[in-house]
């Protein structure tokens, strides 16, 4: 009756290309950067934007190129959520499956220890986390999967729950199937489309996730760039130097938008049921 | 109502002391090694310094003898003390919560004041270019990192006179109106991204209440398309709004933390901060006990709102 | 228009634009409503019934719905062109609707009191007060024991017929001229349906209100109705009163669908009739008649062309019949 659907399929594809252009931002930068990210220059400290000297984005208050610097932080912001949302939702996704299919105390036992994780909301439990361990990028990606476990694995159980009622699976019981079987060929083919959704949009979290640790100065550590502590030295030249801020915030909106939009478009093409979740 | 509200607390009771768990035992990860370096730096440790080491990390008693008297402590109200400045824990605690608190209401406030209007909005031209651009905006508020929002917003309002707290800081009772001026700009900032799931959340929920039966009959009765919209459907579409709020209250009282790191304010984000950055573990340990206490009793007052909107979950409750 | 005749509607049109085109699910439906007759509509679903009543009220969504065409004649008015403010005093005060399942049709999270009181305060102007006392008077007119304790309940505590009973009192509450009943009993159990089609018919003697009872259960018209309607496809394909009906249906699909009922006679001795095929695709319509694919009487003339209403004169009345079967001997009725 209305046309949505393939306005919702342009939005994913919309979300797709603008990952894709990261992704080649971050390729680019490993063998070519207009100038050296780390390499300070006092003769170029805190030049705005301009064509002329090179400096698309302007310079830092070390005399870097900060698109330059923007490029690099582009790989880590990458592999950063992109190992943290991996780990979060292996380790989820084990627990909550493990929870939902044997049920019982065991699924009692996982689900208290998930309840008890929600109780700390997410950046502050990745804060916290991050004190305990120290700053490093490693532990970055720890905090943030940590974080992330809870998520995935209330998910998985409940959509595992939901299957297990069906008469498809008693109908495999019934035929003599064993556990395994009615698990890797009934159950977890039929959870996946929650959980791309969800993937999708855990990958954006960690992005702002990681910002917002290194711009607090929990994360990735300088020298080495990261949009967030890109924003965190902003912060003291940015009154007279905005471009230092503005730029870095943008690659941020960008990128989280694509995976935004990636995931709101896959939930409408996957699962409709699903449009209500955020 | 009352049955159900003595349910939901005695709930609360077994994740309070899962909490409390994890807090004490968080804290004993930090290998020794990097304490006694701590302790090294520390040329001379104060008698109260050293008994809250011994609290920490007693070597003496067994682990579960030590979180029992910790517990026990912190139900008489002893938090224990800071490492760095030996003074107990609580009083600093209370006197930054209110900020916290009142950056985490009025964000919460502004977000619904935003995003339920033009939630609804969108939903009754759904699929106009209006809907469609309010969708957009709303995937964009999402994507916000709050504290990027909030230093665009010392960029751009450095000059305007009482916008930017940084530093001279006014209490809600000192004198309200400058209060809530000085406050706006970082509660906005905090909740920008929430507006945006409201919104979201509320549309969805309209569109879907919109083609229930009960819309009809209230439209056949004669009422005006204002009143059915506003007592027919939004009593109905609120509900699913309710819980979202619930669950991202966490999200509005982390935000708070970040940006007042941004404006300067003197709340509890700025403390554990400068707790972390002093590896002051009492003080973090108090922390982290309070946010996340916090934060399950909003899920409880969440429950109890929404008990209060819906009768069939509360009734049901009442029944059994 | 008759002296009697509270409602004309002629040639309503009401179209919905879908995936595949537009959709005339209502198709130059014209008929008669008489002051304190029962009408009743019959037809399978998707035959228009319900569409035809709501654009009686005005109450299609745009989009995707619309209305297109025809007139609807209330007390010399047409209220397909009064303003939507002149609209809103007709709903609920002149003209009020029950619909089929009256757990979805009532708000679950507003007190039973409330949904009836909003009524009376609307178009009564009745205070809070007042309109409360009188939606107890009315909940404990309509049936419900213990109507003050009731009142304060909400809808999901009420069972299927106890929640019908109170769409019945929200409806009569303002004493309507017309009532539109839409398939009010297919969502009850059936000994609990017999109760409501009670109540309706009492309280429409009682309070002298014209009835349209929308259903596709032939009991139902056999047991309320004076004058019934049979739908097909959009359009009204026969229109006599209730004996004549039943006693001899004229178009083949009124035959089919009364030798579809079980009579106690035949139970066991006989074959239950059934409509081969299945209705047509509304989105695109072939020209002709719609019905021809599953009659077993259709001629060459029924593939190309559209067959106009006949009236035909009985001794019991003035029937129509919409079907080449009946040449147009008489004189040509609504087309």
């Amino acid at each position: 009756m209305k046309t949505p659907r393939i306005v919702r399929n342009k939005i994913a594809l919309a979300g797709l290309i603008v990952i894709l252009l990261y992704v080649l931002m971050s390729i680019v930068s490993l063998f070519w950067l207009p100038f050296n990210p780390v390499a300070m220059n006092s003769a170029e400290v805190l030049q705005g934007p301009s064509l002329a000297s090179g400096h698309l984005f302007g310079t830092d208050e070390f005399g870097r190129d900060v698109l330059s610097r923007i490029m690099k932080g582009t790989s880590v912001s990458f592999i950063i959520s992109v190992s943290a949302t991996a780990l979060g939702a292996v380790i989820g996704i084990f627990m909550g499956v493990w929870a939902g299919y044997l049920g019982g105390k065991t699924d009692n036992a996982i689900m208290r220890f998930a309840d008890i994780l929600f109780a700390f909301p997410s950046l502050l439990l990745a804060i916290f986390i991050m004190a305990i361990l120290g700053e490093h990028t490693y532990n970055v990606v720890l905090a943030i999967g940590i974080v992330y476990i809870p998520q995935f694995a209330r998910i998985s159980r409940g959509s595992i729950i939901a299957l297990k009622g069906n008469e498809f699976i008693r109908a495999a019981k019934s035929n003599g199937a064993g556990r395994t079987y009615i698990l890797r060929h009934h159950l977890l083919p039929n959870i996946t489309a929650p959980l791309i959704v969800q993937i999708s949009l855990s990958l954006s979290t960690a992005i702002l996730l990681e910002s917002a640790l290194s711009f607090l100065g929990l994360g990735v550590q300088p020298p080495d760039p990261s949009w967030g502590n890109m924003l965190s030295s902003a912060r003291k030249v940015m009154m007279f130097a905005p471009w230092t801020a503005i730029y870095p915030g943008l690659a941020i909106v960008l990128l989280v938008l694509g995976f935004n939009l990636l995931g709101d478009g896959l939930r409408d093409i996957l699962d409709p049921r699903l449009r209500n979740v955020r | 109502m009352g049955k159900y509200i003595v349910k939901r607390l005695l709930s609360l009771i077994p994740v309070l002391i899962g909490v409390s768990l994890i807090v004490f035992f968080m804290v004993r990860l930090i290998p020794g090694s990097a304490l006694q370096m701590y302790m090294g730096t520390q040329v001379e440790a104060t008698p109260e310094q050293m008994e809250q080491l011994k609290r920490l990390f007693g070597e003496d008693k067994p682990i579960p003898v030590l979180y029992i008297e910790w517990v026990g402590d912190i139900m008489r109200g002893d938090f224990g003390y800071s490492l760095r400045t030996g003074r107990p824990v609580l009083p600093d605690i209370l006197s930054r919560l209110p900020i916290s608190l009142e950056l985490t209401l009025y964000s919460l406030v502004l977000a619904l004041l935003i995003g339920i209007p033009l939630g609804i909005l969108s939903s009754l031209k759904q699929d106009t270019f209006g809907d469609f651009l309010n969708r957009i905006i709303g995937l964009i508020g999402l994507s916000l990192p709050q504290f990027w929002l909030a230093a665009l917003m010392v960029i751009a309002f450095s000059s305007s006179q009482g916008w930017i707290p940084m530093g001279n800081y006014v209490s809600l009772f000192e004198n309200p109106l400058q209060n809530l001026k000085m406050f706006f700009l970082p509660s906005l900032a905090i909740g920008f991204g929430f507006a945006a799931v409201v919104m979201r959340y509320t549309r969805n929920s309209m569109l879907e209440v919109l083609q229930m039966d009960y819309v009809r009959t209230a439209k056949a009765k004669g009422l005006p398309k204002r009143k059915v919209i506003i007592i027919h459907a939004l009593k109905n579409a609120i509900l699913p709004v309710i819980t979202v709020t619930g669950f991202n209250a966490g999200y509005l009282l982390g935000g708070s933390i970040v940006i007042e790191e941004v404006f300067a304010l003197p709340g509890m984000g700025r403390l554990a901060l400068y707790a972390i950055n002093q590896r002051d573990y009492p003080v973090i340990q108090a922390i982290m006990l309070v946010i996340a206490s916090l934060f399950v009793l909003v899920n409880l007052v969440t429950d109890l709102v929404y008990a209060m909107a819906d009768p069939r979950i509360r009734l049901v409750d009442e029944e059994k | 228009m008759h002296e009697t005749t509270i409602l004309q509607v002629e040639g309503l049109v009401t179209e919905f634009k879908s995936e595949r085109g537009i959709v005339n699910a209502v198709n130059k439906v014209s008929f008669d409503l008489e002051r304190g007759q029962t009408l009743g509509i019959v037809g399978e679903s998707g035959s228009g019934k319900s569409v035809t009543n709501l654009s009686i009220l005005r109450l299609i969504e745009y989009p995707p719905g619309r209305i297109t065409g025809g007139k609807v004649l209330f007390h010399d008015q047409d209220l397909l062109s009064v303003s939507e403010n002149e609209m809103l005093s007709i709903r609920g005060k002149h003209i009020s609707m029950i619909f089929q399942d009256p757990l979805t049709s009532l708000n679950p999270v507003i007190k039973v009191w409330k949904q009836i009181a909003e009524t009376l305060m609307l178009h009564q102007g009745m205070k809070k007060q007042e309109a409360k006392k009188q939606a107890i008077e009315l909940l404990r007119i309509i049936g419900i024991p213990d109507p003050e304790m009731r009142a304060e309940c909400y809808p999901h505590q009420f069972s299927g017929g106890m929640r019908q009973r109170v769409m019945i009192a929200m409806a009569l509450s303002c004493n309507p001229d017309i009532l539109i009943a839409d398939e009010p009993t297919t969502a009850l159990d059936v000994t609990i349906q017999a109760q409501i089609l009670d109540l309706i018919r009492e309280k429409k003697e009682q309070y002298q209100t014209s009835v349209i009872m929308i259903t596709h259960d032939l009991g139902v018209i056999a047991e309320m109705c004076d004058q019934v309607c049979v739908m097909y496809a959009g359009r009204i394909v026969e229109r006599a009163g209730v004996e004549a009906l039943f006693g001899s249906p004229k178009h083949p699909y009124t035959r089919g669908l009364l030798e579809s009922i079980p009579r106690m006679g035949n139970v066991g001795t006989q074959r239950l009739h059934s409509i081969k095929g299945s209705p047509p695709d509304l989105a695109n319509l072939p020209p002709g008649c719609p019905f021809r694919d599953r009659c077993d009487k259709a001629m060459d003339i029924c593939a190309s062309q559209l067959p106009p209403e006949v009236v035909l004169q009985e001794a019991e009345g003035e029937r129509t019949v919409a079907c080449w079967l009946y040449p147009q001997e008489g004189k040509h009725g609504r087309a």
